[in-house]
């Protein structure tokens, strides 16, 4: 189809609904014909299939096939050796997992985990219940932590000028190095990251302690510096906010992704979706204004598209509107003032239980102001609650700007890289890997060799956090440990090891970190460790609220000043590969992101109206160019993004990550400066008329539009409930199955999803899902059992968005086990749609006659069998599936299995909660029910009898086991009719 | 019309059916021998140890449990660690060549390696503490065990074989009592084993189906 057409029909249809109620992609709501074509094919996989042989050729193929098939089968089975323990360690046996309580840092967040170790090797992560910040849930990169322990391409060992050298040598280099610096250590320069860890803060304290003149920075690229500099300007120090979602009936998000990237997240998810229950009559009502689609502008139930330099406006024209003392706005946001004087008078009816958060793109006045703001609606002590950080919190831009002017001076004689990146994650004007070159002695920690690893004289191996001891604490401000739960793979020591080794502490590790929290065990520090390592959090470790009031001095310093109507650019960190950190990690790389559905790479979101102008499309190269700074990135239209904000995502563009991560997507850092590292103003943009292939998977799997998602308002669920329901299926041909003892079954809430892709990786860390490519995704051949579709609704300019996983229905009358020519696929007594890998020829029939669309082929052999290490990492109670072989959602039939046969062996009843699928243990908000369907008094059960339950195309009489919850939006009723 | 072979012909042609005959034989034969099990029903296997169960269970007795620890909560029976052999064996034959690689094994702490007589698929996930808790004996599967002076298989283990006890438990049965027993005999294993079905809690309907096995 030819691009005027397409502009052309967008230029009709933008601002006008009459289009499908729910879309996926913009190309379908402007009905181009042939995108129109490519929903038709029943198996798009297939259309990138097209014989590249001959006929000729593919008889010759044939027949080789047929010749060699038997050969296939040509060898006995490898005898196998039994392998016994000389003495067996004093424990349970070893051949059940064991769950032990750690603590992970990932993307920004802390939280409790507990690592499931088979064998001694860990293979899962799962929230620990204990831990306030996780409550049992995990985010995605939490789950790929397993994967990133046991990558292959994780650095083994010590590297001196690019070659291995021994630790030996580097403990000498490390006591000259301390040897001479020891007078008063100027010259001596760490770079660390944000310190979340008591006993490095404690480590820090020591080191500053021995080396006076040394300095410490702390550098992360995914900042938190204009909410430091904000609580500096509102109270005059730092105070971190915990917040109490609970709390809150009315929130109002600046910018803020609290559901998404912004720390706490589990956390806040499952208390704000806790406050979302229909059925009990109680909702909360959220707000976002925000320039570019985030996971809480999806759940909002006002999303209002704004530039993130007016978001600041916006704010103070609330303020205003509220009567707030001294806070004028000196212009209009833009945002209509029905929607302002509806959301005013909505805070100032739930005054006491409404919370205001900005987000960190918005600066510290911003910040400043949500502070004033809860203040001033009587929030703080309820929704909101201040506490002092026990750890050092300093600004890293501050920090690097030091570094950077040092560096220059030559006033660095030795830089230590505590894991951390910044040759590549530094912004571009700070000229990081220039400056680091002229740095006499450089040495680099890290999990990787990276781009900061071949920059620095020494390269070390960092352990990974489930290789060693420490603690963290997490946002609400409770601390936990990290234990191992296995020793190092390679030859690599922790953060406090290396550390040590210039403090000259010979402690041991456990000791190290003990030693942080003898002040807090008292008498009994062996109790107080057990304790604290069964719990997987140490009891009164979070530091008390503090009463803090805010000075609204700061209103008088904000810089008055509004941005000229440039193009504004934003950066955000990415949803998968965060700050760049988990590149080489492909469970990450290949889960579409939540909003885009992109995997693989980073983009350029601009708005359609922007695209409209500059007639761009989704992949057309774009020049990005900002003060100077210049880099070329796909573009990608994003329906809801402000029309004059482009955003991009940091992390990509890595030159050197390893096997999977190296020249995929732009460098976002190209463009960032040291002095507006989150938004700038003034950019301009320039089609190049080159294209990019970008690996999407929103145009996968459609269900052709029959009304997979549905939502309603609170108002249409007060006047009818049962909204969603279809019409009772008609009966069916098909005789009943006969009953089990158990009838498993699934209900997913739509209400509660936020999309973020949690089930979707512990479903691949679960389930042996190998990661397919770049490639093979935009061929429509991810493997991902349970995916997230993503869904509008309305214009293109503010639609509504939704989410919905998606795993195998298990339906009664399946039509995937009808067509099996050799009985691949059938059904078992207690409700599973099952999936007999030996004996899948690879037909396909299934998938092609599977409604749903969630059955997987293996088109390739796409599980690595020769990689040693993943070979570890595997879940064994799962088949590793070969090429040619069908597979999709069991259910988690292990977990089932394993529970089932717990509970024959005692003679009794599985009870309800005993098997958790793997989507359903990460699912932060709990939006995944699953039990037995049977019995009237289990979870699901009771969630499948509420009138919002409704079954994805009913009409088919699939009868499917897996149903659905209808999405309830709360809007303010005199704002209805707007989004 | 004159002959078109010559009369020698026919020889020719017998003499190749017969190398083509002789060659495709050979051809089963080879595959035959390259693709069956690495040990055959009824086949000793050669082990580190001439570890015979004769000995252990068949004239001392020693029950299936004392070695086989975990065969009541867990999937896998349990190889016992040498420390188990040294409760013996540290007084008793200690200076015996047979034993010397124990003992070895023992002192230097390197560990033994077995070869696997009783070897499934990787793609069957069997576990023997739910079969011992409805009513297995070990004797079903891995036959008169004390009267082995080598361990050998004496089952298939194949599907087909799984299947007929997964179909009709009741053939099989035997109260939990007798399961560690050695040639027990029922007086009507029909009736005994229906009412074990039922005292068991066997669910019948489930057993054949795949997911019970296969994963």
């Amino acid at each position: 189809m030819s691009r005027p057409t397409a502009l052309d029909a967008l230029r009709t249809r933008l601002g006008d609904a009459r289009g499908p109620r729910y879309w996926r992609a913009l190309e379908e709501l402007i009905e181009q014909p042939d995108w129109r074509d490519r929903l038709q094919e029943a198996f798009p996989q297939l259309s990138q299939l097209e014989p590249k042989v001959d006929r000729r050729g593919f008889l010759r193929l044939l027949g080789a096939s047929l010749a060699l098939a038997g050969l296939g089968a040509c060898s006995r089975p490898p005898q196998e050796q039994l392998v016994p323990w000389v003495r067996r360690p004093d424990e349970l046996p070893p051949a059940l997992p064991r769950f032990y309580a750690s603590t992970l840092a990932c993307a920004g967040d802390v939280a409790g985990v507990l690592v499931e170790t088979h064998q001694g090797r860990p293979t899962k992560i799962e929230g620990n219940p204990a831990h306030p910040m996780s409550l049992g849930a995990t985010s995605p990169a939490m789950q790929a932590a397993v994967l990133e322990l046991w990558d292959p391409d994780r650095s083994q060992a010590p590297l001196r000028e690019g070659v291995p050298a021994s630790w030996d040598e580097f403990r000498e280099q490390a006591e000259a190095l301390a040897a001479r610096h020891a007078r008063d250590g100027r010259g001596l320069h760490v770079l660390g990251g944000r310190i979340d860890s008591p006993t490095l803060a404690a480590q820090r304290a020591a080191w500053l302690a021995r080396f006076p003149g040394s300095r410490w920075f702390q550098y992360e690229p995914v900042d938190e510096d204009n909410a430091l500099a904000g609580a500096r300007l509102a109270f005059g120090t730092p105070l971190r906010a915990r917040y109490r979602f609970d709390q809150a009936k009315v929130v109002l998000a600046l910018e803020a992704d609290f559901l998404g990237s912004l720390p706490g997240a589990l956390r806040h998810a499952r208390d704000f979706t806790g406050g979302r229950q229909p059925e009990a009559a109680v909702f909360n009502r959220l707000y976002a204004v925000e320039a570019s689609p985030s996971l809480t502008g999806a759940k909002a139930d006002h999303r209002w598209p704004l530039a993130s330099a007016q978001v600041g406006s916006f704010a103070l024209e609330l303020g205003e509107l509220l009567g707030l003392p001294g806070v004028h706005a000196a212009q209009s946001s833009g945002i209509a003032a029905r929607r302002l004087r509806a959301l005013a008078q909505d805070l100032q009816a739930q005054r006491g239980s409404a919370l205001v958060l900005a987000g960190r793109t918005q600066p510290p006045w911003v910040h400043a102001l949500a502070h004033l703001l809860n203040e001033a609606l009587g929030n703080v002590g309820r929704t909101v609650e201040y506490y002092a950080p026990p750890e050092p919190w300093e600004s890293a831009g501050e920090g690097l700007r030091e570094l950077i002017a040092a560096m220059a001076a030559g006033r660095v004689d030795t830089l230590l890289v505590l894991d951390g990146n910044p040759a590549y994650a530094a912004p571009v004007d700070a000229r990081f890997a220039e400056l680091l070159a002229k740095v006499p002695h450089r040495l680099h920690l890290g999990l990787y060799r990276d781009e900061t690893a071949s920059a620095c004289q020494w390269h070390l191996p960092r352990s990974h956090a489930l290789e060693s001891w420490s603690d963290l604490r997490a946002t609400d401000g409770s601390a936990s440990l990290v234990q191992p739960v296995i020793t190092p793979l390679y030859d690599s020591r922790s953060v406090h090891e290396l550390l040590a080794m210039f403090l000259g502490d010979t402690r041991g590790e456990r000791e190290r970190v003990q030693a942080t929290w003898r002040g807090q065990a008292g008498a009994d520090l062996d109790g107080f460790w057990t304790a604290s390592l069964q719990a997987g959090v140490i009891a009164r470790s979070a530091p008390p609220a503090r009463r803090a009031p805010v000075d609204a001095a700061f209103l008088a310093q904000r810089p008055a000043a509004a941005e000229p109507a440039s193009l504004e650019l934003l950066f955000a960190p990415d949803p998968t590969v965060w700050d760049g950190r988990y590149a080489n990690n492909g469970w990450l790389q290949e889960l579409p992101k939540p909003l885009t559905t992109l995997t693989w790479s980073n983009v350029a979101l601009v708005s359609p109206e922007l695209a409209l102008a500059h007639g761009l499309e989704n992949g057309d190269a774009l020049e990005l160019r900002i003060e100077g700074r210049h880099t070329q990135a796909p573009v990608w239209v994003m329906p809801g993004q402000a029309a004059r904000s482009v955003t991009v995502c940091l992390g990509y563009g890595r030159r050197a990550a390893g096997r999977v991560g190296e020249r995929l997507g732009f460098d976002a850092y190209a463009l960032r400066s040291l002095a507006a590292p989150w938004r700038g103003g003034g950019l301009q943009i320039n089609r190049t008329g080159a294209r990019y292939a970008l690996a999407t998977t929103q145009r996968h799997h459609a269900m052709e539009g029959r009304a997979p998602v549905r939502a309603g308002t609170l108002e249409d669920f007060r006047v009818h409930p049962a909204f969603a329901k279809d019409p009772p299926a008609p009966p069916s041909l098909y005789p009943d199955r006969p009953r089990g003892e158990y009838a498993w079954g699934m209900s997913v809430d739509l209400n509660a999803c936020i999309g973020c892709g949690a089930c979707t990786l512990a479903c691949q860390a679960e389930n042996n899902i190998p990661v397919v490519g770049a490639e093979e995704v935009e061929r429509g051949r991810e493997m991902h059992w349970i995916r997230v579709d993503r869904y509008y609704e309305g214009e293109a300019a503010a639609p509504r968005i939704h989410h919905q996983p998606v795993p195998c229905m298990h339906c009664e009358h399946a039509p995937c086990e009808m067509v099996c020519p050799v009985g691949a696929t059938v059904h078992d007594t207690e409700g599973l749609n099952v999936q007999v890998y030996n004996r899948c020829v690879g037909t396909r029939f299934c998938s092609n006659n599977c409604p749903y669309k969630v059955r997987r082929f293996n088109f390739l052999q796409y599980s690595d069998l020769a990689t040693e290490s993943l070979k570890a990492q595997r879940n064994p109670d799962v088949s590793v599936r070969n090429r040619g072989v069908m597979e999709k959602c069991t259910y988690c039939i292990q977990r089932i299995e394993t529970a089932h046969i717990a509970a024959d062996r005692e003679g009794r009843r599985i009870t309800d909660g005993e098997v958790l699928t793997a989507c359903q243990a990460a699912c932060p908000t709990q939006a995944i029910v699953f039990g037995d369907q049977q019995d009237p008094a289990t979870a699901v059960s009771r969630q499948k009898a509420s009138p919002r339950n409704y079954a994805l195309l009913e009409e088919l009489n699939t009868r499917p086991h897996t149903t659905y919850l209808a999405a309830i939006r709360n809007p303010h009723p005199a704002l209805e009719d707007d989004a | 019309m004159s002959q078109i072979f010559h009369p020698r012909f026919g020889l020719f042609v017998k003499l190749a059916l017969l190398a083509l005959l002789i060659l495709a034989s050979a051809a089963v034969l080879a595959w035959r021998g390259l693709t069956n099990e690495q040990h055959r029903i009824g086949e000793a296997v050669e082990q580190p140890v001439p570890f015979s169960h004769k000995h252990h269970v068949g004239d001392d007795g020693i029950d299936c449990r004392y070695c086989h620890a975990t065969v009541e909560t867990d999937a896998f029976a349990g190889i016992p660690p040498i420390s188990t052999c040294m409760t013996c064996h540290s007084q008793l034959y200690t200076d015996q060549a047979m034993l010397a690689p124990v003992v070895q094994s023992w002192q230097r702490g390197v560990a033994l390696h077995w070869q696997r007589v009783h070897q499934l698929p990787d793609f069957v996930y069997f576990n023997h503490s739910i079969h011992v808790a409805k009513g297995v004996g070990c004797e079903s599967c891995h036959g008169r065990v004390d009267r082995m002076a080598l361990t050998m298989r004496t089952q298939p283990l194949s599907m087909k074989w799984c299947l007929d006890c997964h179909r009709a438990p009741q053939k099989y049965l035997r109260p939990r009592e007798q399961e560690f027993a050695m040639g027990w005999k029922p007086q009507d294993q029909e009736k005994l084993g229906l009412a074990l079905v039922e005292r068991y809690h066997v669910d019948t309907r489930r057993l054949t189906d795949c997911s019970v096995c296969h994963r």
